[in-house]
């Protein structure tokens, strides 16, 4: 690094021989005006703001485009320099518009911010009027080229950051603007939506759409959704470009920096990532889930160089209930030094991820799998062990209890019928049938319920053979709860579905049961959260069946003598996992309510850390599992990049899938997945373009 | 979560806030500002200057207005349905308030009329190219942002405030999430609130104000101004004042066109969708007042009609009304963008090759507008017998081709949310105070009444800056008597 000298506003300054005059300025914090210089691009010296005067050199020179030199000595604020940043900015200004009071990048914009520095009004010159349509074809962003003053910057971030080309500087009678080669969509020219451009504009005229980017907390939240969406916080994009690479172990070690379950997640993960996904946008969103499972199924442990447990601390937890939220606390407090024992009802471990989710979507030996990493930690789990109070606990000496007992009771409906023989509730019904325990349905077997549950339930049902499944829920096809994918795997099973109907009792007739429904026209709950149903008049009817199963919801099996505060459904009250009782935590869908296994874990998270900083520790279970990388950005054109379709996965025919409880769905092969991986957009290429500095932040103004 | 610690908190760095950090510094408080976007100046970035009465400048300029005329002039205007203690205080305290300005290095172009019948209190802000136009102020808040930053002054940007902590009976502190999203607890002694009310939120503006934003209210939304400050200060006890819009008319064309706009906004023959005339156009220089009339016409919308004649007149003569913020001079562009605004169906804009024609395409009754073109045409020969409009603006219209504007209801933001006293001390609905609690600019602007006091311009920037100063002063001087006790 050779070190110059120079001499900037009568301050010393020492800089690198490689760097421009503005550089060095700016290094040394001093602000010299500037709009088409960003800290990432080529500099061009197109706008002439940061014109400097140079002692010894006639004129004045673009600071962006003159090498400092040793011994220089530069002047950045005289009245001559100002007087011609005055006229550069009129210039700009006269075809921009007057009114800043449109613009959705008010108070971002970094003209907005240059005129306040600078004073300057567009009043001394003519207006030029252009009034170009403000394009809002592209998915992701808005381009209004009226608020365009031909910088240049997202031109040479094209070119220079992603190899694209795919904008340029165009020419339409008189006027210059900056658009595709044949004036088509983005789309068509091959572009890969990573929004480089967007991030590098100095003004409202390329600008993230509202729609797309509007309830997040954060940019990079917003830019990010799938991230942002992931419950867990796992980094989409990384482990889908280490997929792309090949690097399937690496992938996985990313993942695991945030969740101990990659392959269960890749079985059922209810993907919340998806759903944010920015390319869904363009076309269709990354199937990323697939590609989790994908990888999780090619890991060779490459994680475990990096995870480390801590020295003991002489801590004990007694953690109720192997569920995932339980198994995740119990890992990362072992992870921190602490003892944990976790003590579970049943004869083997998983909570719901073993006797709610049948073994169809999720195979019992990813389960045991990836809950042996877990016990190899060092979490020791016993079995058969019903935890009735807490005071059993202390008296072994625990310095921390963790509640994880999940929503494990059924409810049924308060009509008349519906403790008849013969009316089961979801819970029992996949419990037993999990662990291989006889459950007696007759042939026809009817659902009551419309979620994801109810659907299990079903198709449990139909597996244990029988004849006629049926489902019936007050939600119309449309709104059901259940995902879309059960649902049509469901009808594909011949699992019949009566949308819309509520219930009013459920009797019995000749060794049948039947279930007295009315057809419903609307239901919605009123100001004290009090569900209201609509009824079509006259549309009392009965479905008939053997079985009867509720699915309508679970609440949690909270025993009273835990002496823990509880509310609706049983569900514990706490703040950040602590309950009322001192030293006793709860976790997972016993304090939320039943969701799903990933927001199990993150809360399984959250919990490990609130129980380590009660316990002395640092509260820091974040860790580095995965080697750095530095993703190539250079992505270049892709042909029909945006017209891509989404992957689907094939599932074995009806006949083969339906008197068995063998997974059905096939995973990605490699080429699949590499294709699918090859979608992502890379959002996270755009947030390591630094930003921009604006004149506040710097020492000397 | 990060702790910080100051004696006062100042939320939002717009004109009030800025204004009122820099007179809580100077007093030799600490002060941090909460700033929810990356830049200074809010709001006030948009505008071109404040209000001042008594100033150099108008001596200068031999203009005689005094407090005590401006102010009776305030209050007859509101009809005396406002705090007429705190209009009194801002107003005797705006000449000294552009003198404090000038000290820090703001340089102003003299005082100003925004039309014609106005006074002379618009004092704009001299932008370095000289020759001052739309937002021309920003330049002030560069100027008063480093000042505070000279006094010490904490200005954390993209860093919004979320909750006031009140303890005891008094404020405590505020919670901030900070640019990494993280929260930020600062412990402080009193909170100036000045976030500029809730113009970006359509459904206060609707729930408040009765307008429906993008149907019959085309008002600036500067992005991010959601009603916070309200929000924050109603939780922890602030009263209500009434809201209002700060009423200016537009048009709602998202293409620009300022010619076409801006050739319009002059005194032409305007009718509603009844084909009737409803105003005296020489009133369209008042955009207040404008906006008021087209709230109460059919579908809360008004068209501004001329022909090639009028167009080629004013190409030829020039326009008729000035005003600095309209700034359009001349119609040279008037053609082009009519032409682009056609071609592309803009749903504000028509061109017509006959009166009928033109009433087909904007929807306005065709046989009461050829009436009314008749009768204006022949009133053009004597004399406006329904408005009396000065006779130099009455203009036939002949064709052969017509152009119409539609107009609506706009403006530059809310008015009104936070009540306080003339000590800009937050209170509640019963005017019991707040302890510690302060507000200023438009979250706290219930001056005007019914509509904004257009004939003393400068007003609502000129509000901000000084019941922001009073904000600060006031705050410190509380804590002075806190600490003492203490």
């Amino acid at each position: 690094m050779g070190n110059i000298k120079l001499t900037i506003d009568g301050i010393s300054v020492e800089a690198e021989k490689e760097m421009t005059v503005l550089q060095a300025a700016l290094a040394a914090g001093i602000y010299i005006p500037h709009l088409c210089h960003h800290p990432s691009l080529p500099d061009v010296g197109q706008c002439k703001l940061c014109v400097v005067e140079i002692a010894d050199r006639d004129g004045v020179q673009t600071s962006c485009t003159t090498m400092a030199e040793d011994g220089m000595v530069i002047k950045t604020k005289t009245d001559r320099l100002n007087h011609m940043r005055t006229l550069s900015m009129e210039l700009m200004l006269a075809a921009h518009p007057s009114e800043c009071t449109s613009c959705p990048k008010y108070l971002k914009c970094e003209l907005q911010t240059l005129i306040q520095y600078l004073g300057v009004s567009d009043a001394r010159l003519r207006k030029l009027s252009y009034n170009f349509p403000i394009e809002t074809g592209n998915p992701l962003f808005v381009r209004d080229m009226n608020r365009c003053i031909l910088c240049g910057r997202c031109v040479r971030a094209c070119r220079t950051l992603r190899g694209a080309e795919a904008i340029d500087y165009k020419k339409d009678n008189e006027k210059v603007y900056i658009g595709t080669e044949n004036g088509g969509l983005l789309a068509d020219e091959n572009c890969k939506f990573c929004c480089a451009c967007v991030e590098v504009c100095p003004t409202g005229a390329l600008r993230d759409k509202e729609e797309v980017v509007s309830g997040f907390n954060k940019a990079e939240e917003a830019l990010l959704p799938c991230k942002a969406s992931c419950p867990a916080g796992t980094d989409v994009p990384r482990y889908v470009r280490l997929i792309k690479e090949g690097k399937y172990s690496e992938a996985v070690a990313v993942i695991r920096e945030r969740v101990p379950f990659p392959l269960t997640l890749g079985y059922i993960c209810m993907h919340f990532c998806e759903s944010g996904c920015r390319r869904e946008a363009v076309n269709e969103a990354v199937s990323v889930k697939e590609l989790k499972k994908f990888a999780a199924m090619r890991d060779n442990g490459l994680w475990k160089e990096n995870s480390k447990i801590a020295p003991l601390t002489g801590k004990k937890v007694a953690v109720i209930g192997s569920g995932p939220a339980g198994l995740t606390s119990a890992y990362y407090l072992v992870k921190q030094g602490h003892d944990v024992t976790i003590y579970e009802k049943l004869s083997s471990p998983g909570g719901m991820l073993r006797v709610g989710i049948p073994e169809y979507r999720l195979p019992r030996s990813v389960i045991d799998n990836e809950i042996s990493e877990i016990t190899d930690a060092g979490v020791r789990i016993v079995y058969n062990t019903d935890i009735k109070d807490l005071n059993s606990l202390s008296s072994l000496g625990y310095d921390a209890v963790l509640i994880a007992i999940g929503t494990h009771k059924g409810v049924r409906l308060p009509i008349p019928g519906s403790d008849l023989k013969g009316v089961m509730v979801n819970t029992d019904f996949l419990l037993k049938s999990s662990l291989g325990k006889k459950v007696e349905t007759g042939s026809r077997v009817l659902v009551l319920g419309g979620g994801n549950v109810a659907f299990d339930c079903a198709r449990v049902a139909k597996r244990l053979g029988a004849s006629e499944v049926s489902m019936a829920c007050l939600e119309s096809r449309a709104n059901m709860t259940a995902s879309a994918e059960e649902v049509e795997q469901g009808l594909e099973e011949g699992i019949v579905i009566h949308n819309s109907r509520t219930f009013s009792k459920i009797i019995s007739e000749n060794g049948s049961l039947g279930v007295e429904c009315s057809e419903v026209d609307n239901f919605y709950f009123d100001d004290n959260r009090k569900l209201v149903i609509n009824t079509v008049p006259d549309s009392l009817h009965v479905l008939y069946a053997d079985t009867v199963i509720f699915a309508a919801g679970q609440i949690v099996d909270l025993p009273e003598e835990y002496g823990v505060e509880s509310g609706r459904a049983n569900i514990i009250k706490s703040e950040n996992y602590q309950t009322n009782k001192a030293g006793v935590f709860a976790v997972g869908d016993c304090i939320t309510g039943t969701t799903s296994v990933v927001q199990a874990i993150a809360g399984g998270r959250g919990a490990a850390a609130a129980i380590d900083k009660y316990l002395g520790g640092d509260g820091v279970i974040d860790e580095v599992l995965a080697p750095c990388e530095e993703p190539g950005a250079f992505i270049g054109k892709e042909e029909r990049f945006a017209h891509r379709e989404r992957k689907q996965i094939s599932c074995k025919p009806v006949e083969e899938r339906i008197n068995n409880f063998d997974e059905f769905e096939q995973a990605f092969d490699a080429e699949t997945a590499h294709c699918e991986a090859e979608r992502c957009l890379q959002c996270d290429l755009r947030l390591r373009i630094p930003k921009v500095k604006l004149w506040g932040d710097y020492a000397h103004k | 979560m990060r702790e910080l610690e100051c004696d006062i908190v100042v939320i939002a760095a717009g004109p009030a806030g800025l204004a009122a950090a820099i007179s809580a510094a100077e007093r030799e408080a600490s002060v941090i500002v909460l700033e929810k976007s990356n830049a200074t100046g809010g709001a006030g970035n948009m505008g071109m200057g404040p209000l001042g009465i008594e100033t150099r400048y108008q001596k200068e300029q031999m203009i005689k207005l005094t407090k005590e005329e401006a102010f009776k002039k305030f209050m007859d205007y509101t009809h005396w349905r406002v705090d007429a203690r705190l209009v009194r205080e801002y107003l005797y305290k705006s000449g000294d308030t552009i003198q404090w300005l000038e000290d820090m290095g703001v340089e102003f172009t003299g005082a100003s009329r925004y039309f014609a019948d106005s006074e002379a209190t618009w004092h704009i802000v001299k932008p370095e190219s000289g020759r001052p136009g739309p937002r021309a102020a920003s330049r002030m808040y560069k100027i008063m942002t480093q000042r505070a930053e000279e006094l010490g002054v904490e200005i954390l940007l993209e860093t919004p405030a979320k909750k006031i902590l009140k303890e005891d009976g008094r404020i405590a502190g505020v919670i901030a999430i900070d640019k990494n999203g993280e929260e930020v607890k600062i412990q402080c002694g009193a909170v100036v609130v000045a976030t500029g009310g809730f113009g970006d939120n359509p459904e206060m503006i609707r729930q408040l104000t009765g307008y429906e934003w993008g149907k019959d209210m085309f008002s600036f939304r500067i992005p991010g101004i959601t009603g916070d400050g309200i929000r924050m200060a109603r939780e922890v006890g602030a009263g209500e004042t009434e809201y209002n819009i700060e009423m200016a008319y537009g048009c709602p064309s998202e293409n620009g066109y300022t010619t076409v706009v801006g050739i319009h906004m002059q005194p032409n023959l305007m009718v509603n969708l009844l084909g009737e005339r409803f105003m005296n156009e020489e009133v369209l220089a008042n955009t207040t007042f404008t906006s008021n009339i087209l709230a109460v016409q059919k579908e809360r919308c008004g068209f501004s009609i001329i022909d090639d004649s009028i167009k080629k007149y004013y190409l030829k003569s020039g326009i008729d009304d000035m005003n600095l913020v309209n700034h359009v001079k001349s119609s040279e562009n008037y053609d082009v963008e009519i032409k682009d605004a056609v071609e592309k169906g803009d749903p504000y804009i028509f061109a017509a090759d006959s009166i009928e024609e033109l009433a087909e395409k904007t929807g306005i009754d065709a046989e009461a507008l050829k009436k009314t073109v008749e009768e204006y045409n022949s009133s053009c020969k004597e004399r406006d017998f329904l408005f009396n409009k000065n006779y130099r603006y009455m203009r036939p219209l002949v064709g052969p081709k017509f152009y119409a504007v539609k107009f609506y209801p706009g403006g530059y933001g809310s008015l009104g949310g936070i009540k306080i006293n003339y000590r800009t001390e937050a209170v509640t609905n019963d005017f019991q105070v707040i302890a510690g609690l302060y507000a200023a600019g438009t979250d706290a602007c219930s001056i005007y009444g019914d509509s904004y006091v257009f004939v003393l311009p400068g007003n609502t920037m000129g509000f901000a800056l000084n019941s922001g100063r009073m904000a600060g002063e006031n705050a410190v001087e509380y804590l002075l008597k806190l600490y003492a006790e203490d």
